[in-house]
C-alpha cells in the first residue's frame, strides 16, 4: 500500500497489544526493590522492580534487556546488521521482504505520519546526518546541503506491501531514523515481558524520554515521574503518579548543540528541514509507550490548533506542552492529570545554554 | 572491500547427487547465483516447520521471514506457552503441535528447522531428514558422540540437505578475514584464543517449579553442555575453520563462583583444544564480567587477527625481525647521524595501536544470511557451506570437552570417519 492517500481515517493501532494488568494481588510492600540498567538505542535503560529474591529480579532482567537488546538489533540505524539498516540500503534497489514485526512497526510509524500530515515522518535520517545528529555532535548544514537531501525526506515516498511483506523506497536516498518512536516501541515489548513474567510492580525508562510504570510501589499511587522545567536544573513543573501506563518527553534542550550563539536542537521540521523552535518541550501520556513517544514529537512538530485538534480526538491521552511564548504563561495542558507549578514556568530561551 | 558475490559466498557449493557423500566443504562459491530479494513466484514458496520455537527458534523464525516466499505453516513445542508467541511473531494463528512427530506428517511442510534443545537435535533432525525434508538444525549439531554419528549417517545416507546453525560461517568479515588467514597474512596461524564474557546469569525467570528443567535446560547437565556447549561450539568452529581441521584432545575446567543456585554446570569454563602441530585453541567464557564480550583473537607468525560480531581487524606483527636483506648500503654510504627521540613502549607491553579493519558496513545479519542460503540450497537443491561435516567438527569437540570440563581431565576427541554405507 501507498502511504501517499487513504490513510486519514485509519487511527494508528499500536503495534504491540495495550498492556492488561493481570497480576496476583502481591502486596509489594514486604519485597526489596531492585534496580538494574542497560546501555543500548544510545541511551541507558533503567528498570526498577519489585521482587521476592535477587535472583529472581536478575532473571527478569536478564529477560527484559535480553528484549532491549533485540529491538535495538531490529530498528538501529547505526548496526550495519539491523533489520532497519537492511532495509535502508536495498529498499529503493528492490522491494525488501521483511518480517511481520518490522512490517508492522513501519506501518504504525507511517501512520502517525499520516496522521499527522507529515508532521512526524522517520525518513528523517539523511536531514538528521545534515545536522551531525548522527554519532555526531551537531552542525549547521549549508542551504546547499539542505536542498540536495530534500527530496530523500518524505514519508510519501516510502510505499509498504502488507501482501507481500515488503518495503520500497521511490526515491533514493531515503534513510529511516527511528528515533522518534523506536524506544517507545522497545519500552513497550519490555513491558510484554514483565507482563509475561508477571511482577507486582515495576518502572521501566528508556533514558528518561520514555517509562512506563506497571502497578505501583507499596503504599503509593502511582510511579512518581517529575517533569523537569527545561533549561532550569532542579526545577520541577508537574509531578504525575504514573500507574499502568506510559510517559514520554520530548525536550528541545535534550539533544542539541550550540552555534554562535544559537541553540539547535533535533526535533526537525520535515516542510523548513530545520529544527522546530516553536515549542520547548512536551510530555505525553498514552496507555502504549509507542504512542506516548510517537506523540511527545508529533505534539512537538504540530502547529498549535493541529495539537489542539489531535488531543481533542485523543481522549486516552493527556499533554503537557510548554513553548517559549510561555514563559510567564501557563503551559498548555490537556486532561493533564497532576499540579502544575505556575511559578516555575519561567522557560529558557532557545538562546540560551542551559 | 567485498563485493556483492563474496558477501554471499557459499549459497551453494555443488549440486547435490543421488550419491552425495560429505563433500569437500570450505570452498568459494565462484558459481554462485547472485540472490536477493528477487520478486518470487509461488513455485519459489517455500512452507517451513519449527520444532522448538524457543527464543532461538522465534529468532530463526524472523530470519526466515525476511526470505521471500518463506512461510512458518507448523510448529510443535512441548510448552505451550510458544505457540501464542509464535502467533504474535508470525501474525496468524500457525498449526501447532506438542508432538512432533504428528507435525511432520503434513504434507505441506518442505522443510524444517530443529531449534530444540541440544539434547533432542539427533532425535528431531534424523526423523525430520527421515520423513523427507531438508533440516535447518540449531547448533551444536548432536548431544552425543553417538548422535554425532547417528546425524551425519542420517544426512549421508539419506542424500538430504542439511545445514547446522553455524552463522560465523556466513559473515562476510568472517569469510573475508579467513581467506587471508589462509593465505599467509598473519603467518601461520598457531593459536586462537576465544572469549564469551557476559554480565547474566544465563537464568529464566520460571512461572512454575515443575517447569525449571524444561526452561533452564541450559544449566543442567543432564541435558546441556553449558558454556562450551552453548557458546563454545560457535568459536570452536570457527577454530576448525581456521586450522582446517577438528581438535584432538581437549582439556577442561569449570566452577561456580557467583550463581549458587543449583545449577550443575559452571558459570565460568575454560577449555584449551588441541589441534596438529602443536596449535591450539583457548576458549574461556564468564557469567560476571562482559568486558571481553564475544571475540576471537587469532596469533600467527607474523600477525594477529580479532574477529567479533561485527568486524575483523588485523595487525602486524609487533616485534621486527631481522629480514637478512642486502644491508652494504650502510657500509658503502655509511650511516646518517640525527636525534633519536622517538618513544616506543616497553616491547613487553601490549600492543594499542590501530588496525586494519575489515570494512563490513554493508553486511547483513550473518543469520540472515544463512537462513538465506539454507533457502537457496532447497530451492536450487545444493549442499550448504555449514554442512553436516562443519557441524560434526564442532559438535564433536563439546560432547567431548564438556565430560572433560565436568571433570577436570583432558580428553581425546573423536574424529570423522567416513559414514556408513
Amino acid at each position: 500500500m501507498s502511504y501517499a492517500s487513504s490513510f486519514h481515517e485509519r487511527p494508528p493501532t499500536p503495534p504491540v497489544p495495550a498492556f492488561a494488568p493481570d497480576r496476583q494481588e502481591e502486596l509489594p510492600g514486604a519485597l526489596p526493590l531492585y534496580s538494574f540498567s542497560t546501555p543500548a538505542m544510545g541511551t541507558e535503560f533503567t528498570l526498577h522492580l519489585y521482587s521476592s529474591s535477587q535472583d529472581k529480579a536478575r532473571s527478569i532482567a536478564g529477560a527484559a534487556f535480553e528484549e532491549v537488546h533485540r529491538i535495538e538489533n531490529l530498528l538501529s540505524h547505526y548496526r550495519p546488521g539491523s533489520e532497519l539498516s537492511r532495509i535502508n540500503r536495498e529498499a529503493f534497489d528492490h522491494p525488501v521482504t521483511t518480517d511481520p514485526e518490522t512490517f508492522q512497526f513501519l506501518d504504525y510509524a507511517f501512520a502517525w505520519s499520516a496522521r499527522s500530515e507529515g508532521a512526524f515522518d522517520i525518513t528523517v535520517g539523511k536531514l538528521m546526518k545534515a545536522w551531525g545528529f548522527f554519532g555526531d555532535t551537531g552542525r549547521v548544514p549549508t542551504p546547499q546541503e539542505l536542498s540536495s537531501i530534500r527530496s530523500q525526506v518524505g514519508w510519501r515516498n516510502v510505499c509498504l506491501d502488507p501482501d507481500r511483506r515488503t518495503v520500497r523506497f521511490l526515491v533514493p536516498g531515503i534513510e529511516l531514523d527511528p528515533g522518534g518512536i523506536g524506544k517507545g516501541y522497545a519500552v513497550d515489548r519490555v513491558v510484554r515481558v514483565l507482563q509475561d513474567e508477571p511482577v507486582p510492580a515495576s518502572l521501566i525508562s528508556a533514558g528518561s524520554s520514555t517509562l512506563y510504570a506497571i502497578g505501583s510501589p507499596p503504599g503509593e499511587v502511582g510511579w512518581k515521574v517529575r517533569v523537569p522545567v527545561p533549561g532550569k536544573p532542579g526545577h520541577i513543573l508537574s509531578t504525575v503518579l504514573l500507574r499502568d501506563t506510559s510517559l514520554s518527553t520530548a525536550n528541545y534542550t535534550e539533544k542539541r548543540f550550540l552555534d554562535r550563539g544559537h541553540l539547535y536542537g533535533s526535533i526537525m521540521s520535515t516542510e523548513t528541514l530545520l529544527p522546530i523552535e516553536s515549542v520547548l518541550q512536551v510530555t505525553a501520556v498514552a496507555p502504549s509507550a509507542t504512542d506516548s513517544d510517537a506523540l511527545s514529537n508529533v505534539l512537538f512538530a504540530l502547529p498549535t490548533h493541529a495539537r489542539a485538534s489531535l488531543l481533542d480526538s485523543l481522549p486516552a491521552v493527556s499533554a503537557l506542552v510548554l513553548t517559549p511564548e510561555q514563559e510567564t504563561a501557563q503551559p498548555e495542558a490537556v486532561r493533564w492529570p497532576a499540579p502544575i507549578a505556575k511559578e516555575d514556568c519561567e522557560c529558557s530561551t532557545m538562546m540560551e545554554e542551559d | 572491500m567485498m563485493n556483492r558475490r563474496s558477501l554471499l559466498q557459499g549459497l551453494s557449493l555443488s549440486i547435490l547427487s543421488a550419491t552425495m557423500g560429505v563433500s569437500p566443504r570450505h570452498g568459494e562459491a565462484e558459481d554462485a547465483p547472485e540472490v536477493g530479494d528477487q520478486p518470487v513466484t509461488s513455485a519459489d514458496r517455500l512452507r517451513i516447520a519449527v520444532i522448538g520455537p524457543g527464543s532461538r527458534g522465534k529468532e530463526l523464525i524472523r530470519q526466515f521471514l525476511r526470505v521471500p516466499g518463506v512461510e512458518v505453516v507448523a510448529v510443535a513445542d512441548v510448552y505451550e506457552l510458544r505457540f501464542l508467541q509464535v502467533n504474535e511473531l508470525v501474525g496468524k494463528a500457525v498449526p501447532a503441535y506438542k508432538d512432533y512427530r504428528q507435525m511432520l506428517e503434513r504434507r505441506d511442510i518442505d522443510a524444517v528447522v530443529v531449534a530444540s534443545p541440544p539434547l533432542f537435535h539427533a532425535q528431531h533432525v534424523i526423523d525430520s531428514i527421515q520423513s523427507g525434508r531438508p533440516v535447518y538444525g540449531e547448533k551444536t549439531m548432536g548431544f552425543t558422540e553417538e548422535d554425532n554419528y547417528n546425524i551425519v549417517n542420517a544426512v549421508t545416507q539419506s542424500g538430504q540437505i542439511y545445514q547446522v546453525g553455524h552463522q560465523n560461517r556466513y559473515a562476510p568479515w568472517f569469510q573475508e578475514a579467513i581467506r587471508r588467514i589462509h593465505e599467509g597474512e598473519i603467518g601461520e596461524p598457531t593459536h586462537v584464543y576465544a572469549y564469551w564474557f557476559r554480565r547474566d546469569n544465563w537464568r529464566r525467570n520460571v512461572p512454575d517449579p515443575n517447569l525449571e528443567h524444561l526452561i533452564n535446560w541450559r544449566l543442567y547437565r543432564e541435558s546441556s553442555g553449558g558454556l562450551l556447549e552453548e557458546l563454545g561450539s560457535h568459536q570452536i568452529d570457527v577454530a576448525n575453520w581456521i586450522f582446517g581441521e577438528q581438535p584432538q584432545t581437549v582439556l577442561g575446567s569449570t566452577s561456580i563462583v557467583l550463581y549458587n543456585d543449583g545449577r550443575t554446570v559452571g558459570d565460568n569454563v575454560q577449555a584449551i583444544l588441541g589441534y596438529s602441530k602443536g596449535r591450539r585453541m583457548i576458549f574461556s567464557s564468564l557469567t560476571d564480567n562482559a568486558f571481553m564480550g564475544d571475540q576471537l583473537w587469532v596469533y600467527g607468525t607474523n600477525g594477529s587477527v580479532q574477529l567479533t560480531v561485527e568486524d575483523a581487524t588485523f595487525y602486524g606483527s609487533i616485534h621486527h625481525t631481522i629480514t637478512g636483506s642486502d644491508h652494504t648500503d650502510a657500509v658503502r654510504r655509511g650511516v646518517k647521524t640525527g636525534a633519536s627521540y622517538n618513544y616506543a613502549a616497553d616491547d613487553e607491553m601490549p600492543y594499542r595501536g590501530p588496525g586494519k579493519r575489515i570494512d563490513a558496513r554493508k553486511a547483513e545479519d550473518p543469520t540472515l544470511t544463512a537462513c538465506r542460503s539454507f533457502v537457496h540450497c532447497v530451492r536450487t537443491k545444493t549442499q550448504p557451506v555449514a554442512d553436516v561435516r562443519v557441524g560434526f567438527g564442532s559438535a564433536m569437540a563439546c560432547t567431548t570437552g564438556k565430560n572433560a570440563v565436568f571433570e577436570g581431565s583432558m580428553k581425546n576427541v573423536p574424529q570423522w570417519k567416513p559414514p556408513a554405507a
